[in-house]
């Protein structure tokens, strides 16, 4: 399909379109939320189990109208440095130490060494400085794990979009970006945050929908194994594990038992292939003591 | 059409009713959030069921809990709270009213008397708390500080910008020194930065620690007050969560309140139930590792065995450090005889044995000199 110039939904209806064009099936709440952001300029915080496809969600996007993916991953530490900007302090110094043999150059020296030669964007304000024509698509990925200072500084960025850099100015968006931001829900964020953004939970896809993702990723499976697929994937994840399987194990293992040229599940090639599925011991111990039968069987 | 470009005036009043319904259910509602659900309004077809309860939702929630009861809110309104509809799921049982199923233990035959009598031994009654607040305690705060600095922090690889630091911070000592025309008169240096640790405080209730109650209140009162980003949980046949009632102002108000929320203060006591919720409700997968639990009980327990050791098995992957304090260890004839202590042992990385302010500050000198 190609890609979407205006960078606007007209309808839900268009974004479950654009979103199918890229193989990611958008049900209709994630659908009507990428809708509402776009009309009114707001953040996404996107909470959900891990590999239910949140991160996905920025990528298709970024496809979509066929503008750059920014993504923030964040982790415990994060500062403004490494999220803002820094100078490129080698090159400086360079710079300075071959203006030392030269009178004129030293003169100017101050002028030159701040500006935007030696400056390194990072991801918030490569986002902001983004020129368009279509706005970026920032991700920040895994709020949760960035430290309760760095949502604080967030805050300030997402409201005017706009960043300061003392030796040469004040940066404002042109082309404010779509920011979607992730969670794992590893701890409440901030209030104050989450007021800025609308908010859906994504949750593991129903075994019609997942059967759908699993024909539409791997070309080439039979629609009866598909479905037996996500029917098994589905009870899977009422078993308590440690790390229930996501969408990524489905897709994994989808692969591995197309490769396998099978037709139909067995219990002995469910436990020769539970590895892909299951990615702890202990995980595959329980699935082993519950038995593959009753899993395949339905009887959970 | 051009009906639908604007909102009609009906549509916008019901609208203004759901908001506040949604705020009365204690939904996070501000003007700022009403005011883009009517921005949304125009943006989508709200003739549509879905797509108007969608476009409400998401501008009005914070998070999932939210989520549902909006959605119980919404379908409140329009057909009414007495048409249940299976598909609206009560909020969080699991962690909010923790409802123990009498007679549940799992096929465990020879458990059932057992449990039944510890089950119908829960109390229902409004406990007056205040009678067990020994308001003449010294204040824990400096011990609970200087346990947690023990506990629950550790270096961080993240270096910060420091005096008195070790190493030389050479970025910023370049950047420093470049009006001296780089020659390095003054140095920058940097520390390593101290990382935070959440903390979750699990607290048994049940009728054998009453004599501990003081010391427990006041503990849970001082970690919530000196740590703000820590949780509070007790059990004893059941599990609450009192983080929120623990933040109110006064100290009477808490008492109070947690008496009336706690049903189930000195009843039975069932660990492994309480350590499996607390394990797939606060301390769910992608719990950050930097998580300390620090669990107080005697360890007497009625629930099974074998689910205490499976549940401690867990939660020590999910956690960082899992710190046990038993106030039965001061007493002379303690010895390890409680079996759900004997099965959680292996699994503890702190053992403390204390039972009041001092024995406590005492211990953390201790550790401290580990």
């Amino acid at each position: 399909m190609t890609p979407n110039l205006t960078a606007e939904f007209t309808s839900v209806d268009d974004v479950q379109t654009a979103f199918a064009s890229e193989n990611y099936i958008a049900d209709r709440p994630l659908a009507l939320t990428m809708k509402l952001a776009s009309d009114l300029g707001k953040p996404v915080l996107l909470e959900g189990e891990a590999g239910v496809g949140k991160t996905e969600v920025a990528k298709v996007l970024a496809s979509v109208f066929a503008t750059p993916l920014i993504r923030l991953q964040c982790y415990e530490g994060l500062d403004a440095n490494t999220t803002l900007y820094e100078w490129n302090y080698a090159r400086q110094i360079l710079h300075i130490r071959m203006a030392e043999h030269d009178e004129d150059k030293r003169a100017t020296l101050e002028k030159t060494i701040f500006n935007d030669e030696f400056l390194l964007n990072r991801p918030l304000l490569e986002a902001i400085r983004h020129p368009g024509p279509r706005p970026a698509i920032l991700l920040i990925d895994e709020v949760d794990r960035a430290d309760e200072e760095f949502e604080a500084f967030l805050l300030e960025m997402l409201s005017d979009y706009q960043v300061t850099v003392p030796e040469i100015g004040t940066f404002s968006a042109t082309m404010p970006p779509r920011v979607i931001l992730t969670s794992n829900r590893t701890r409440e964020l901030n209030d104050a945050l989450k007021r800025r953004c609308l908010y859906l939970w994504i949750d593991y896809p129903s075994p019609a929908k997942e059967r759908e993702i699993i024909a539409r990723r791997v070309p080439g499976i039979e629609s009866s194994l598909a479905q037996a697929i996500a029917e098994v994937m589905h009870r899977l994840r009422q078993i308590d594990f440690y790390k229930r399987p996501g969408i990524a194990e489905t897709l994994d293992w989808s692969q591995a038992l197309l490769g396998l040229g099978v037709e139909e599940i067995t219990a002995d090639l469910m436990d020769d292939t539970a590895g892909v599925i299951l990615k702890y011991h202990d995980d595959i111990e329980r699935l082993r003591s519950i038995g593959y039968d009753h899993v395949i069987a339905g009887e959970v | 059409m051009e009906a639908r470009d604007r909102p009609s005036s009906s549509i916008m009043e019901r609208t203004l009713e759901l908001c506040r319904l949604a705020k009365d259910a204690k939904l996070p509602v501000t003007q700022g959030r009403v005011i883009d659900v009517f921005r949304s309004l125009e943006s989508i077809d709200w003739l549509n069921e879905d797509d108007f309860r969608l476009a409400l939702r998401t501008n009005l929630v914070g998070n999932r809990e939210d989520e549902i009861r909006f959605d119980r809110v919404f379908h409140d309104y329009w057909y009414g709270p007495g048409q249940d509809n299976e598909d609206y799921k009560p909020w969080r049982p699991e962690l909010i009213r923790g409802e123990k199923q009498h007679g549940d233990v799992r096929g465990h035959e020879e458990m059932l008397t057992d449990s039944e009598q510890f089950g119908a031994e829960e109390v229902s009654r409004e406990l007056n708390l205040t009678a067990r607040w020994d308001e003449s305690a010294p204040p824990l705060d400096q011990v609970i500080r200087a346990l947690a600095k023990r506990l629950a922090t550790r270096p961080s690889r993240r270096r910060q910008h420091a005096p008195n630091g070790r190493k030389i911070d050479l970025r910023r000592s370049v950047r420093r020194n470049l009006r001296h025309g780089m020659d390095m008169l003054d140095l920058a240096r940097v520390k390593r930065r101290t990382r935070k640790t959440r903390i979750v405080l699990l607290s048994d209730v049940s009728g054998s620690m009453d004599a501990f109650n003081p010391f427990l209140l006041q503990l849970m009162l001082g970690l919530q007050q000196a740590l703000k980003n820590s949780r509070t949980l007790v059990f004893s046949t059941q599990l609450t969560e009192i983080t929120a009632l623990l933040r109110r102002s006064s100290v009477h108000q808490t008492l109070g309140e947690i008496g009336a929320t706690v049903q189930h203060w000195s009843g039975g006591t069932d660990i492994g139930n309480a350590l499996a919720k607390l394990n797939r409700g606060i301390l769910r997968e992608g719990s950050s590792r930097s998580t300390v639990a620090i669990i107080i009980s005697d360890g007497y327990d009625n629930g099974i065995t074998e689910q205490i050791e499976h549940e401690m098995r867990v939660m020590r992957r999910r956690v960082r450090k899992i710190v046990w304090i038993n106030p039965m260890y001061g007493a002379t004839t303690f010895e390890v005889r409680a079996t759900g202590m004997k099965a959680a042992l292996p699994f503890v990385d702190h053992f403390l044995p204390a039972f009041n302010a001092k024995s406590l500050k005492i211990l953390v000198r201790e550790l401290a000199q580990i």
